[in-house]
């Protein structure tokens, strides 16, 4: 990481997760130097906090951190974690970069990852990280599997005890350190910031997350994720192993009246994957999935569904419209049935997944001159024949920053912007 | 989880693509398990002649755990190839008297830290309630504890 | 089976390697549980350990500096370090082996932290991380210095295939200055987007794309065009592949109607033709071969859409039912202005579109196709394509009624939702049909009415049985992977139990074949709309370009080795091994005389070892990880010598 001077690169890539990492590897494979500039405490993106990934149902953890230590370790790639990119502009050949290296309050350079000054610290906080099910402390290292493990302390909730920096043995916890801003400049740049869930909080016919049982497919890949907060899947509410499970599709996607028109493309399969994994974790369980379409067009993936209907997943036609909380902690779902006689039908499951929509993790306006779509993903300015092209002079996009993609169209697109990249860069 | 009472070495074959992060992840999450393991980092446990297995048990190893990637295993064909030899040592373990539970073919990911403990608690019950390798082989037919001798 | 009985397990007192032995504090971390002085001090007892030395953090500068000097005097020449686990500084040790002139693979590690101080305590501890330095050292001291495998690289890229994804690719490594020849079986350059005329969602025109890839490939000094041409030898690996390309006029009348075509429009070589795509060269006059090397190898051999059975949705029963790509043709050449559609002469009133045709094929439920398979994929593309369809319809023709029977939409991708939308608000009229309950289409029996009924159970009115008389039908048919069998068994690549080319793993190496420098690109993997061809194309060649522009390949060392001293020639190992091309038994002179022995070719070594355990005289090894290393590892875990009080 070293110190942070400005630094010049042949090309900066914005957003660590597995896009990023894979645009990185292929345009320092050909001997540029690259810059990752990360917003997290820890390289790997959405991907390395999933539980296991369809089509191939091998373990998340398993795919993307081989690819993290890969660009750790290369020597063409230099790592900018807890790095907010605040501004990107074009200056002639240049394009220079203003980043906000926010504090972490524990010097990385001396930091060993021990954990120490996490065990002893006295504040317990949710771990967002493990979708609020489990509780870290003030100071900490992300998550098992970070790269860098390095420890950080959340400002919000340390009490100032002293505690960590006293049993710190290399002396790497400092309670003074300032956020720190400089620039990279490198001659070309791929956006590969990635993509949000909606809040549930802004979901009123979903309960804004006051539904006791209702909670977000990420929280529940924690829950399926083999080193997650209970090592079972158990409904947050009450600890209660659940006997019904319903998964509500398009929960805010597909419906211009809910802010999100277009299709969010991974939900779908994820769903499915989910309901797999828990028929495995909970085999008798009942898993309702209401769905308006199953979009499974990916390699592969058809079959993957097929195979979920022959284990017994029920797959639901019909738009869930809306959620109330049922009796002891159960969700009663009230959907427009496609199926039998159809019409509002009612039913209760012991646990709610929504699969909300997905928007852009990141906007430039009032950053760089990059355009928009209407679905306020970047813009590619020729989808056919040179799909991660925009409209700023030598900034690529590649994945989920383009509009929600699963982690194969990810990595496409990451190579095909590492290459448009690499083009620009050899006609420098 | 106590370490109980030193029946004898247990030896993990810890393929380097899955199984040894697994253990490591263990070590981060300060879970422990039994300090009569000994992990051996290999590439792929297809390497290994059924006359190894053989040879740690006769070397005093108690029991061996090889925790492979099964079939996400970065080199085609191997976890098949690996199946078929344990079978084939399964045969001459018979023959020599020893319990075939001490040694087990297992799959270990990168996070499967909850599955690492298991087997190794299994194995260390196992060894403890069997004791020394070839002590079962007392309770087995003469032949084939003079199998084990002459190893 | 029966077991040769082993030679003496006795393990050798003097392994030959100085071994240094660096025991790390970790601040604590380590040394709180584990009593490093004394791991130190019964390493020094360890066979081949001439040094043992502690270090409150080894990775530091001090650290690595006390190893690099204990090197550079020569006081030890082999290196165990015990500190972390390796994901995390094995590689920083490695380079200070370089740091210190030594070889970087002199070394092993031993994880005191993940798997003792942070899992076990007390005494155990300190004892167990004495086994496990003193095992490493056992390995380290049989440790050979190891140089990486070094391939040349023929500088010069072959694509195979001239369709969108193989000209994408090939502009994109000429643009990064490699030299790239590319061979396409017909005389043209297009693939199937040559079919089309307006691209879903945005609209692009298929005339715009192949325009501008093409030009871009013939325009390119670095990019040579063979047509009429195919890969008919193959041999070699990465790096240096060896081809044979054949030219040859095209067989009877494959391609009579789009020359045809071409004749007709005026257009000469290298223009753009619509529904023939671009013709770059003459059709040679008689076959004609020549080899070619490369470095790596594109594959982008492409999709064709799929060819209803006779009497499929009553395809061929009726002149008025055809498939999506037939229907585009003739919607193209459609005359008349009026609002309402006319083809050949014949109003359409109505249409009905008939999605997942050839695709999502369930066993049990669908026939088999003609060669025995089902196409049990989405073909992903053909939803979207198809509501496009519909809306430019209804947006031309407004008097032509539109009728969709689908089991699921799948406009998933960027702009494709809006073209459902956009569907629904025109009026077009859906219809929802389960797997095996698929819409009948036949002969309408009012001689009045249009020629064709379709019957549906539809699910969007909660099962009632519909009829709705029709003009046309279109069958949205799927995509299938062109038959490359050739291919295929030549270059030993696998295909999946869908027909396509299978890469290694879909998220790891989702563009790269089990052989190594065969890439693919497109739509021979799966199906694919245009838009992400040209990403996985990008992909493909952005693997290739790193390969190329480096120059040589740079392998890792772990692979199998023959000791010749040892070697019977059994031939156990060549069966056993599990990468084609691997290992083979050869003819060699040793000591005069002419004896049969395994010789392994390092570049198609995978390292696995499968070879080593099937040996009966141990004769072959994975450097840098042998048996023998292996098994003295075994012996200094079991053995107490070294261990005070012993
Ligand atoms: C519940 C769920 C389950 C899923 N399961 C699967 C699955 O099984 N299989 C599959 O293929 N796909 C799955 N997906 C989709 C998968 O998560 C995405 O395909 C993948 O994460 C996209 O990768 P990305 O790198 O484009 O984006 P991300 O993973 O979002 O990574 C973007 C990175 O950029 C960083 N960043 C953002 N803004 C900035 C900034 N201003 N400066 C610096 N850094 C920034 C972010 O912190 C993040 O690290 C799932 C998605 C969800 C929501
Ligand atoms: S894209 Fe649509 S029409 Fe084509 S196979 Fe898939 S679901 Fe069927
Ligand atoms: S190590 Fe594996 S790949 Fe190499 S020759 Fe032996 S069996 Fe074949």
């Amino acid at each position: 990481m070293g110190s942070r001077q400005n630094r010049r690169f042949d090309a900066l890539v914005l957003g660590g997760g597995i896009a990023g990492l894979e645009a990185a590897l292929n345009l320092a494979e050909q001997n540029f130097a690259v810059a990752v500039v990360e917003k997290d405490a820890s390289i790997g993106g959405k991907m390395i906090r999933l539980s296991k990934v369809f089509p191939t149902l091998d373990c998340s953890s398993c795919i993307t951190t081989p690819k993290m230590a890969a660009a750790a370790h290369h020597p063409n790639i230099a790592l900018f974690t807890y790095c907010e990119m605040q501004t990107l502009e074009r200056r002639g050949e240049d394009l220079v970069a203003g980043i906000l290296q926010k504090s972490r309050y524990v010097d990385v350079e001396k930091c060993i990852g021990c954990r120490q000054c996490e065990y002893q610290c006295p504040v317990l906080v949710p771990d967002a990280e493990q979708g609020g099910f489990a509780a870290r402390k003030a100071i900490y290292i992300p998550f098992s599997n970070a790269i860098p493990q390095k420890a950080l302390i959340d400002t919000d909730n340390c009490i100032l005890c002293g505690r960590c920096a006293k049993v710190c043995p290399t002396q790497a916890v400092n309670y003074f350190e300032q956020p720190e801003e400089f620039h990279l400049t490198a001659a070309a740049a791929v956006i590969a910031t990635g993509f949000e869930a909606i809040p549930l909080e802004d979901k009123v016919q979903y309960g804004q997350g006051r539904i006791p049982n209702v909670i977000t497919a990420l929280q529940m890949e924690r829950l399926l994720a083999p080193h997650g907060p209970y090592n079972r899947v158990l409904r947050p509410y009450d600890g209660m192993e659940p006997d019904s499970i319903a998964f509500i599709q398009c929960a805010g996607s597909r419906d211009q009246s809910l802010g999100v028109p277009y299709c969010s493309r991974v939900c779908c399969m994820y769903a499915i994957k989910e309901a797999m994994l828990l028929s495995g974790a909970l085999p008798l369980a009942d898993i309702a999935i209401y769905y308006m379409d199953i979009r499974a067009f990916g390699k592969g993936y058809e079959q993957f569904y097929q195979t979920a209907q022959a284990m017994g997943v029920n797959f639901v036609k019909g738009k869930a419209a809306y959620l109330d909380p049922g009796e002891n902690g159960a969700v009663r779902v009230r959907y427009e049935s496609q199926e039998a006689t159809g019409g509002v039908q009612v039913a209760e499951h012991d646990l709610v997944v929504l699969s909300l929509g997905l928007v852009p993790a990141w906007d430039p306006q009032g950053r760089c001159l990059l355009s928009t779509g209407g679905d306020k993903f970047i813009k590619t300015v020729k989808p056919k024949t040179a799909p991660t092209l925009t409209d700023l002079e030598g900034v690529f996009v590649a994945g989920a920053a383009a509009g929600p993609k699963d982690i194969v169209d990810s990595i496409a697109e990451a190579g095909a912007a590492a290459m448009e990249a690499s083009r620009y860069l050899s006609k420098q | 989880m106590g370490a109980g009472k030193h029946a004898g070495k247990i030896l993990i074959l810890a393929e380097d693509a899955c199984a040894y992060p697994g253990a490591d992840a263990t070590g981060q999450g300060h879970m422990s398990y039994s300090a009569d393991t000994y992990i051996l980092r290999v590439k792929a446990s297809v390497l290994f002649p059924e006359q190894f297995y053989l040879d740690c048990f006769s070397k005093g190893i108690a029991g061996i755990i090889i925790m492979s990637c099964g079939a996400e295993t970065p080199y085609p064909g191997a976890y098949e190839a690996l199946a078929r030899r344990i079978d084939r040592v399964y045969v001459l373990m018979k023959e020599r008297g020893l319990d075939i539970r001490r040694l087990r073919l297992t799959a270990i990911c990168t996070v499967c830290t909850r599955a690492f403990l298991k087997e190794v608690q299994q194995m260390q019950d196992l060894v403890c309630q069997l004791g020394a390798p070839g002590s079962e082989a007392a309770a087995a037919p003469a032949g084939a504890a003079k199998a084990l001798q002459e190893q | 089976m029966a077991q040769k009985k082993k030679p003496a397990l006795a393990p050798e007192p003097t392994p030959g390697g100085k071994v240094g032995v660096y025991v790390c504090h970790c601040g604590g971390n380590i040394s709180d549980a584990v009593d490093v002085e004394q791991v130190c001090a019964q390493a020094r007892r360890v066979p081949g350990v001439v040094v043992a030395r502690d270090q409150m953090f080894m990775c530091s500068d001090p650290g690595q500096e006390m190893i690099i000097e204990d090197l550079k005097s020569g006081l030890v020449d082999r290196v165990v370090v015990a500190s972390c686990s390796p994901s995390l500084h094995e590689s920083t040790f490695r380079n200070a082996l370089l740091r210190a002139g030594a070889n970087p693979y002199v070394y092993e590690h031993a994880n005191l932290r993940e798997q003792v101080s942070w899992v076990h305590h007390g005494p155990e501890a300190t004892a167990k991380a004495t086994r496990l330095v003193a095992a490493a050292a056992a390995k380290a001291a049989r440790l050979k210095p190891l140089e990486p495998i070094r391939v040349e690289v023929q500088p010069r890229a072959l694509v195979i295939g001239g369709g969108v994804a193989g000209m994408k690719a090939a502009l994109e490594l000429a643009a990064r200055g490699q030299a790239v020849v590319l061979v396409e079986k017909s005389p043209f350059l297009g693939g199937q987007v040559a079919q089309l005329q307006e691209l879903a969602p945005e609209g692009e025109t298929a005339a715009a794309v192949i325009s501008e890839l093409a030009g871009a490939v013939l325009g390119h000094p670095a990019v040579t065009v063979y047509t009429c041409a195919q890969v008919e030898g193959f041999e070699g690996y990465i790096g240096n592949f060896k081809l044979k390309v054949v030219r040859k006029p095209p067989l009877g009348a494959t391609y009579a109607d789009r020359l045809e075509k071409l004749s007709k429009s005026g257009q000469g070589l290298g223009e753009y033709v619509p529904f023939v795509g671009v013709m770059p060269a003459t059709i040679p006059e008689s076959p004609e071969d020549f080899d070619l090397e490369a470095g790596v190898v594109v594959l982008a051999t492409g999709m064709r859409p799929y060819q209803p059975r006779p009497g499929e949705y009553a395809y061929k029963n009726f002149p008025e039912v055809v498939t999506l790509p037939e229907f585009i043709r003739l919607q193209a050449e459609a005359e008349g202005e009026g609002d309402t559609l006319m083809l050949h002469g014949r109003p359409i009133r109505g249409a009905a579109l008939i999605h997942c045709v050839g695709s999502r094929q369930i066993p049990g439920i669908h026939a088999e196709n003609e060669g025995g398979y089902l196409n049990e994929y989405c073909s992903r593309t053909c939803c979207a394509a198809t509501l496009y369809a519909a809306n430019l319809i209804r947006d031309r023709y407004p008097q032509t009624k539109i009728f969709d029977f689908y089991r699921d939409i799948r406009t998933y991708g960027r702009g494709q939702e809006e073209l459902y939308t956009q569907a629904a608000a025109s009026q077009v009229v859906f219809f929802r049909f389960e797997a095996g309950e698929e819409p009948q289409v036949l002969k309408n029996p009012d001689p009045q009415g249009p020629p064709l009924l379709v019957q549906v159970k539809d699910v969007l009115t909660f099962g009632e049985e519909l009829e709705v008389p029709v003009d046309l039908v279109v069958l949205a048919v799927g995509q299938e992977p062109n038959n490359i069998a050739g291919l295929v068994q030549q270059m030993k690549i696998p295909i999946g139990a869908d027909r396509f080319l299978q890469e290694v793993h879909p998220k790891l190496r989702p563009v790269e074949m089990s052989v190594a420098g065969i890439l693919l690109a497109g739509t021979c993997q799966a199906p694919f709309d245009v838009g992400e061809t040209c990403a996985a194309a990008g992909a493909a060649a952005v693997k290739a370009a790193a390969i190329l522009a480096r120059g040589f390949v740079e392998l890792d060392p772990f692979v199998a080795e023959v000791d010749l001293s040892k070697c019977t020639g059994t031939g156990a190992c060549v069966e056993a091994c599990l990468a084609d091309g691997a290992l083979s038994l050869v003819d060699l002179e040793v000591a005069g005389q002419k004896v049969r022995r395994a010789r392994v070719n390092p570049v198609m070594c995978l390292g696995c070892g499968a070879c080593v355990a099937v040996c009966p005289e141990n004769a072959i090894n994975v450097q840098g990880w042998t048996l023998k290393q292996f098994e003295s590892m075994v012996d200094l875990i079991v053995s107490d010598e070294y261990l005070e009080g012993a």
